[in-house]
């Protein structure tokens, strides 16, 4: 009991060192009012970019959550983040594509991809470390291919395309707080409409001051960001991605048969073959959704980078990975949530935010992600030994 | 639970008058209390020196955790009460501790490493040492000896992968007696033996307590207990309620304590009048485990009618849980042959399409094929159904659980409630979830594969009235198992299978065990069939 307690505040305390922590190191001059300075961990510019950041990591990480539930792994997508965003790329300046063409048939090609994964993984019995691994080098390869080891921009002549505004366009003000006020309401009816369908059950519907607690931090943290973001440039297109995504997952992993099966499969595939689970058909299901994330992760990472070169997607599928096992997402499978994963992406972005700010040396920031990717792990196993 | 500074230590010595000779092993007023549950509310026992002592209790009243008391598991100071050796207060603060005051504990799932030796499993850990090099003659040469006390006819460079459950049993006790045990404590030791390793496992633990040796024998078989135990203290409810000799009490007499009340008949079958339609057809079945292995399963053949329980009998080995597996669609290439389930083929199936059919299968090991053992109980028991609460692709919590909760009632689940992890039950509410997963599909026909294994009296009597309520509803069930009094008491006609063929077809009536075994070890000559 205390155990479950203590992992449910760990996470949530973690953030919070974190962010004191790059707080007392960057922005002390600004906190105590001295003259001149400017808050550059916690102000709204640097914000606004870490939400975009943010972004990226957190949407790739939910994509990884559905392979790590099932007790898979996949190594490839950073290399199919910086392929996938080159595709496009190419498309547009090379090919002359309109951009909307460009992203469908790049994220095409994903999905062909990674149901090609999907099925060497299920039909063929190659284990998912081994096979993505091999993905990992493939698709780098590919991707050099595809960009021929150059720079391609996303756009031709700099002008603004769908493709480069998904991480430059911003909501006006206004509309960022509608979509607030829409969201909060959201949450709010769902959460309402389950305590009425279990009173009509006659189930016991559960505290409600517990349930207005819920409402209140959603709507805490949504207005806050909004808020953050609108004393910048206002809400970054990139962040409803990531809001889209996650409703997305968590839709499919708390409220689908579907996503019971991922939780099943990962706890215990050989009860959940002779439990009448299609196994084969749910782990390739998760490939698929794994590269829909990847293409979406691969559009904004280029697009942020402001053109497609050979460095794009670089080790991003530690941080994904690592933001699933911060966020309690249990590597055997089985365990782990999309609060969770969306915790732990935070976690991992600011420390990646906050170590550039301090112009940490890139020797340093490799041996500090090595370091958190470790601890979480070693979390992972002393968690689950319950 | 805090640790009592003034508690003597391990072996402290004091002068012992050897007048009389005090018990081996001796349990005082244990009290073990778990985060909301108390395991053990008092138990007391002493172990004569070279004496064969029998734990009885139902699933849950609390052996294993005495077992874990006594062999260290639960350190000192995690407990209330004392334990003696010799007469001689002492605190075993792990196993270690204990295995050096001479307890040795053999537990139902083996402690060994398949891909070693068995020479290397019974010296694991402590392999004989020479100049800092494992000296592997003596290795050898002592493995040698011990097996041969044993009767263990296997070379001792074996990988313990290649032998049977009863070998490797045998193996865990040569390792235990090797560590110089005076009190072996066996926890199941016959769940998974066949009646003749059973045999030469009794002999050996009558040829121990010869020789000196104490034991500790749970086991929820009542027969080999008086067969082979001189006394038998019976727990309930976390309580030691009786300490007996075996030959003043009686089989009925145990029972009674240990569930608290009379039992009925211990096999309440009720047959039907006349069974039904023919529900499952199996014809002329011939089945490999894979395309390239010879044949398995050879010209199967049965009917299984409406309101029926089959039961397929035969000795480990002989293909039951294969052809289960096989007709469920998860097991095997079929050779030739059919199985019609109301009237339509089945054949290139998958367990996901036969279940949705209506046949339904529960697996002989729960814990490997049945149970998600992290997960809650509710989720558990609706993850075969959940197609039936979902609209419009969203799960319908509510119905879910009131689904759930009427299962969870109906079959009596033993839990805090359906949020309970199911790991953490005893093995008989374990096998009820499995049932009411597998019930929640609606099925008409019923695979159980050893239902009763390793569960206690009372659940076993309740899966007994389960099986005759739904045969009354009209379903077909086949049941699999070991224990012959089980397969005759439950079922309408019994199948024996012999290496993959049926080797006997009994209709109730006719039913003994000298003929059932004959038909399991082929003795039967074309039996009318």
């Amino acid at each position: 009991m205390n155990r479950s307690l203590l992992q449910k505040i760990a996470m949530p305390t973690a953030l919070l060192l974190v962010w004191l922590f790059f707080s007392f190191m960057l922005d002390r001059d600004a906190l105590l009012g001295r003259e001149g300075a400017r808050f550059l961990f916690i102000g709204s510019r640097n914000l606004t970019q870490l939400f975009i950041e943010y972004s990226i990591v957190a949407t790739l990480a939910l994509g990884m959550f559905l392979i790590i539930l099932t007790g898979h792994i996949d190594l490839s997508v950073g290399s199919g983040v910086g392929l996938i965003g080159g595709i496009a790329a190419v498309l547009i300046f090379k090919e002359g594509w309109p951009a909307p063409f460009a992203l469908l048939g790049a994220g095409g090609s994903a999905l062909v991809l990674w149901t090609l994964i999907g099925v060497f993984v299920v039909k063929q019995h190659m284990p998912s470390f081994i096979i993505t691994l091999g993905g990992l080098l493939i698709f780098k390869g590919l991707f050099w291919l595809v960009i021929q080891n150059s720079t391609i921009p996303i756009s031709r002549g700099g002008e603004d395309n769908l493709y480069s505004l998904l991480t430059t366009y911003s909501l006006p003000p206004q509309a960022g707080l509608i979509l607030a006020l829409g969201l909060t309401a959201v949450i709010a009816w769902l959460q309402f409409s389950d305590r009425r369908e279990r009173i009509s059950h006659g189930l016991p519907p559960g505290s409600g001051a517990a349930m207005a607690g819920r409402i209140a931090i959603a709507a805490i943290a949504i207005f806050g960001v909004v808020l953050i973001c609108n004393s910048f440039r206002g809400v970054p297109v990139s962040l409803l991605i990531l809001t889209a995504v996650a409703g997305a997952v968590y839709f499919i992993t708390v409220h689908t048969p579907y996503g019971r099966n991922l939780y099943a499969i990962g706890g215990n595939e050989e009860a959940a073959v002779i439990s009448g689970i299609q196994v084969d058909r749910v782990l390739i299901g998760a490939f698929v959704l794994m590269g829909v994330a990847v293409a979406i992760t691969g559009f904004m990472m280029t697009a942020y980078s402001g053109a497609s070169t050979t460095t794009v997607g670089d080790l991003m599928e530690l941080d994904a990975i690592a933001a699933c096992v911060i966020g309690g997402t249990s590597l055997k499978g089985g365990r782990g949530s999309v609060v969770g994963v969306l915790l732990g992406a935070f976690i991992m972005t600011s420390l990646l935010n906050g170590m550039t700010l301090m112009a940490v040396s890139p020797e340093l920031k490799f041996i500090a992600r090595g370091a958190v990717l470790a601890l979480a792990v070693w979390m992972d196993v002393k968690f689950s030994r319950a | 639970m805090s640790h009592d500074p003034s508690q003597p230590t391990i072996f402290a010595s004091s002068p012992q008058s050897l007048s009389s000779r005090p018990p081996v092993l001796e349990a005082r007023g244990l009290i073990k209390k778990f985060p909301g549950v108390i395991a053990l509310r008092g138990v007391g026992f002493s172990l004569r020196p070279g004496e064969i002592h029998a734990l009885c209790g139902e699933n849950g009243a609390g052996k294993s955790t005495l077992i874990k008391l006594l062999s260290g598991i639960h350190p000192h100071g995690s407990y209330e009460g004392e334990l003696r050796v010799d007469g001689e207060p002492v605190a075993f603060r792990s196993i270690r501790d204990a295995e050096a005051a001479g307890i040795g504990v053999i537990t139902q799932e083996f402690a060994l490493v398949d891909d070693l030796s068995v020479a290397e499993n019974i010296f694991l850990g402590r392999p004989p040492v020479r100049r800092g090099c494992i000296d592997w003659t003596t290795m050898q040469k002592r493995a040698v000896e011990l097996l041969a006390q044993f009767d263990l006819a296997v070379p001792p460079d074996a990988p313990v992968r290649s032998l049977g459950v009863g070998q490797k049993q045998l193996v865990e006790i040569a390792r235990a007696m090797d560590k110089k045990s005076r009190v072996l404590i066996l926890d199941e030791p016959t769940a998974a033996l066949t009646e003749k390793e059973v045999d030469v496992l009794l002999k050996l633990l009558q040829r121990l307590r010869a020789e000196g040796t104490t034991c500790v024998y749970i086991s929820h078989k009542l027969g080999e207990v008086f067969a082979i135990a001189d006394r038998i203290t019976v727990l309930r409810d976390g309580s030691s309620i009786v300490t007996l000799d075996a030959k003043d009490t009686s089989i009925p007499q145990v029972i009674k304590y240990m569930v608290g009340r009379e039992l009925g008949d211990l096999f309440p079958r009720k047959p039907p009048l006349a069974p039904g339609e023919v529900l499952l057809s199996v014809q002329d079945l011939t089945v490999a485990r894979n395309a390239s292995e010879k044949n398995f399963l050879k010209n199967i053949s049965f009917d299984l009618r409406e309101g029926e329980v089959l039961g397929i009998g035969g000795l480990m080995g002989a293909g039951r849980t294969e052809l289960l597996t096989h007709i469920y669609g998860a097991w095997g290439v079929r050779k030739s042959g059919h199985v019609f389930f109301k009237q339509n083929p089945l054949s290139l199936h998958t367990p996901s399409k036969t279940l949705r059919s209506g046949l339904a299968l529960a697996t002989e090991d729960r814990r490997r094929y049945g149970l998600n053992l992290s997960m809650a109980v509710g989720f558990n028991l609706s993850l075969s159904s959940l197609h039936d609460m979902t609209r419009f692709g969203k799960i319908n919590f509510s119905s879910e659980y009131v689904r759930n909760q009427q299962f969870f009632d109906q079959l009596r689940v033993k839990a805090p409630g359906q949020h309970s992890v199911v790991g953490g039950l005893s093995g008989g509410n374990q096998q009820k979830v499995v049932l009411g997963k597998v019930l929640m599909t609606g099925p008409s026909v019923i695979m159980l594969d050893e239902p009763t294994r390793g569960i206690d009296v009372g659940a076993k009597l309740e899966i007994y009235e389960l099986i005759n309520r739904l045969t009354a509803e009209g379903k077909g069930i086949l049941l699999v198992s070991s224990e012959l009094p089980e397969l005759m008491g439950m079922s309408d006609r019994i199948i024996m299978l012999h290496e993959g063929q049926i080797g006997g077809e009994f209709v109730r009536g006719e039913f003994s065990q000298e003929k059932l075994l004959a038909a399991a070890v082929g003795q039967t000559a074309a039996v009318n069939n």
